[in-house]
């Protein structure tokens, strides 16, 4: 990737101090956001997504939880230990942030308008007052709300789950941040709103170029919008690849799991129905975790080296450019 | 006997709206409109639908879990609406239920023995000790969970696991038909396929007959012999599911299976964008209630809900414009 780096994550380690002990959320994770590109992160529940896109917005819950060590570079600039004021004008002016679900991320009792002047308040104090409610008015024009002159008097109970998710976007871009992270955002949506948001976030990157982060466990999801993915279980990259080899030749036995295990439609021509492939028993607890590879015990490939005789797997380049995968025994590309 | 296990008639459920000072009845949602299905034996027919479209509410009133309003079940032969109290708690024993939720629908105090149990123990079935402990077993063994889950509670188990627990507690009375409602939409990606096999071996196994309701087309048309579509309370299609996935008839099933992204970075073309929500069920539009987001909407479709046009002995479908 050629573009310009606006974000760079190095080894960053979240730890939760919990009554069981201190568990590791997110563990040594790597990865980079470019201009006008979109970075997917996809794993199933636990596996830490949401922990580190929490961290890049200095928005761990401390205590219990803490970046441990590691760094997380905005523009050359560190964002750990940051001094909370300083931290203030990068979140939601530089780094933006929107959230799974859109009812429980606005305020019921404040108009949508209200919400969004506010932002534009905060970061951007020269603006006089009509002049905030006019950008107010513009930027869900932007995001494509019907009569926008007429639905920034409204409240968030009047509008539909899509139409929600479209004002926290408005709120979201209003301060044209550089990066932006879609934590699930359409997790709690229905498909054919769930088109017209991604198609809304495609768009808006275009017009805006700004870098994404888009979290989710919809693989499909991550094909049609990600230019780079990075595959995340218990806390750790196992796999990261720009989309097309990760769909076309994924390396790691885990990332083949997921794909095999969604059903395709692409079966039409003969007539069903295989049995879904699975992989076997489930995801194990970040208290409890295997030594060596965190996978071993539902990996289909394992052997002694991946029980950690080996210490455990690290990622190292796969075959293609910048595909990179932690495995001892990565699955020889199809 | 007829080949059909159940057959759905114009069912309806209309849920007034109470409002003012007197509570008087202010309006009506419509949530199943005259809905009429068969399913035969051993067969499965999956339930589409965005949220709001009355798949759930559809479901529940074939149990009489909703009292429907109007229309008849013919279930085994006999419509079920007339039922008493009495005779639908036996027939019940023949239709059980799986909610979405699994960690809402099991009680927290109970043991996994007692949840399963509990069933048994209401239609009076395998009442000696040792039968009974067998049949919980055996229970166990049907969705490969270990026999010490017996004694344990539901907090001590994953996501995928409770599922499997609400699966053997449907089978614990023996049922031949099964609603879905959402089985498999709180789970991580990984255990719904694993879930999914459970069913669907069962189903070879047991000889069971499901209504499988679902938002995720691509496991709803992996798990159907057919599906219906629903729109705002109406069936708008119903084909076999391969049928449906690659020559739907209706626009707004069209545009609903070219909705969901594919894992797959080759051919992203050809997505259609629906315009718009999903109107209000309150105030649905009048004729077909799809013609302010459909792109081929006439005249017609504003004026009479489009009749039921058969485009092959098994598929059906509600639109006065469909996709040649």
């Amino acid at each position: 990737m050629n573009t310009e780096k606006i974000l760079e994550v190095k080894d960053l380690v979240v730890e939760f101090r919990t009554e069981r002990g201190v568990v590791k959320a997110v563990n040594g994770v790597n990865f980079e956001v470019h201009k006008g590109k979109t970075l997917g992160i996809v794993g199933e529940s636990g596996s830490g997504k949401s922990v580190s896109a929490l961290a890049i917005m200095g928005l761990i819950p401390n205590p219990p939880g803490r970046v441990a060590s590691g760094q997380i570079l905005y523009r050359g600039k560190s964002l750990v230990n940051i001094d909370p004021s300083e931290m203030r004008k990068i979140r939601g002016n530089k780094i933006a942030m929107i959230f799974q679900e859109p009812m429980t991320s606005l305020n019921p009792v404040f108009t949508i308008g209200n919400q969004i002047e506010e932002v534009i308040e905060l970061h951007q104090p020269h603006l006089s007052a009509s002049e905030r409610a006019a950008k107010a008015v513009d930027m869900l024009r932007l995001v494509g709300i019907p009569s926008p002159e007429k639905r920034v008097k409204e409240y968030p109970h009047q509008l539909s789950g899509g139409m929600r998710q479209r004002v926290m976007i408005a709120i979201a871009l209003s301060c044209e941040p550089d990066i932006l992270i879609a934590d699930e955002p359409t997790t709690a949506l229905d498909v054919t709103i769930q088109a017209q948001i991604l198609e809304l976030m495609n768009k808006l990157q275009k017009e805006l170029g700004m870098g994404i982060i888009l979290i989710t466990h919809d693989l499909g999801v991550v094909a049609e919008t990600c230019d780079h993915v990075a595959v995340m279980y218990c806390g750790q990259i196992v796999e990261s690849a720009d989309v097309e080899t990760l769909f076309n030749h994924p390396s790691h036995p885990y990332t083949k799991g997921l794909m095999d295990s969604i059903p395709d439609f692409d079966s039409t021509s003969g007539h069903k129905k295989e049995r879904l492939q699975t992989i076997e028993g489930m995801v194990p607890s970040l208290f409890n975790l295997p030594t060596g590879c965190n996978f071993q015990d539902r990996c289909s490939k394992v052997t002694e080296a991946c029980r950690g005789m080996n210490g455990d797997p690290t990622l190292k380049p796969a075959k293609g450019d910048d595909h990179f995968v932690a495995c001892f025994n990565p699955l020889e590309n199809i | 006997m007829s080949e059909y296990l159940i057959e759905v008639n114009n069912l309806g459920k209309r849920f007034p709206i109470k409002g003012g000072l007197l509570g008087r009845e202010v309006g009506a949602v419509n949530a199943v409109n005259n809905v009429s299905f068969k399913i035969k034996k051993g067969e499965t027919l999956g339930l589409v639908g965005e949220s709001g479209c009355g798949k759930t509410t559809l479901g529940r009133s074939i149990l009489r879990l909703i009292e429907p309003t109007s229309g008849e079940i013919i279930f085994n032969g006999k419509n079920i609406l007339e039922y008493n109290a009495a005779e639908m708690r036996a027939v019940r024993r023949k239709m059980q239920i799986i909610f979405q939720d699994p960690y809402a629908s099991l009680n927290p105090r109970m043991t996994i023995g007692d949840i399963l149990a509990e069933p048994m123990e209401i239609h009076g079935l395998h009442m000696d000790k040792t039968a009974r402990r067998k049949r919980l077993f055996e229970l166990l063994n049907q969705v490969q969970l270990p026999s010490d889950a017996l004694n344990k509670y539901p907090h001590e188990f994953s996501g995928g696991q409770r599922q499997r627990i609400c699966i053997a507690r449907a089978l614990a009375v023996e049922p031949e038909f099964i609603v879905c409602d959402e089985p498999v939409s709180a789970l991580d990606v990984s255990v719904q396929a694993q879930v999914v096999n459970l069913l669907m071996d069962l189903q070879k196994e047991l000889g069971l007959t499901y209504l499988f309701i679902a938002h995720d087309l691509k496991v709803v048309e992996y798990i159907s012999n057919r599906v219906a579509v629903m729109y705002l309370g109406n069936m708008i299609e119903v084909a076999e599911s391969s049928e449906l996935y690659g020559h739907a008839k209706h626009p707004y099933t069209k545009a609903l299976f070219s909705a969901i992204p594919h894992a797959s970075t080759k051919g992203r073309a050809g997505r259609i964008i629906l315009e718009g929500d999903i109107p209000s069920p309150m105030n649905p539009p009048t004729g077909c209630h799809f013609n302010p987001r459909c792109w081929n909407a006439t005249e017609e479709c504003r004026k009479i809900f489009p009749p039921v046009t058969n485009a092959s002995p098994t598929h059906q479908y509600r639109c006065y414009n469909p996709i040649q």
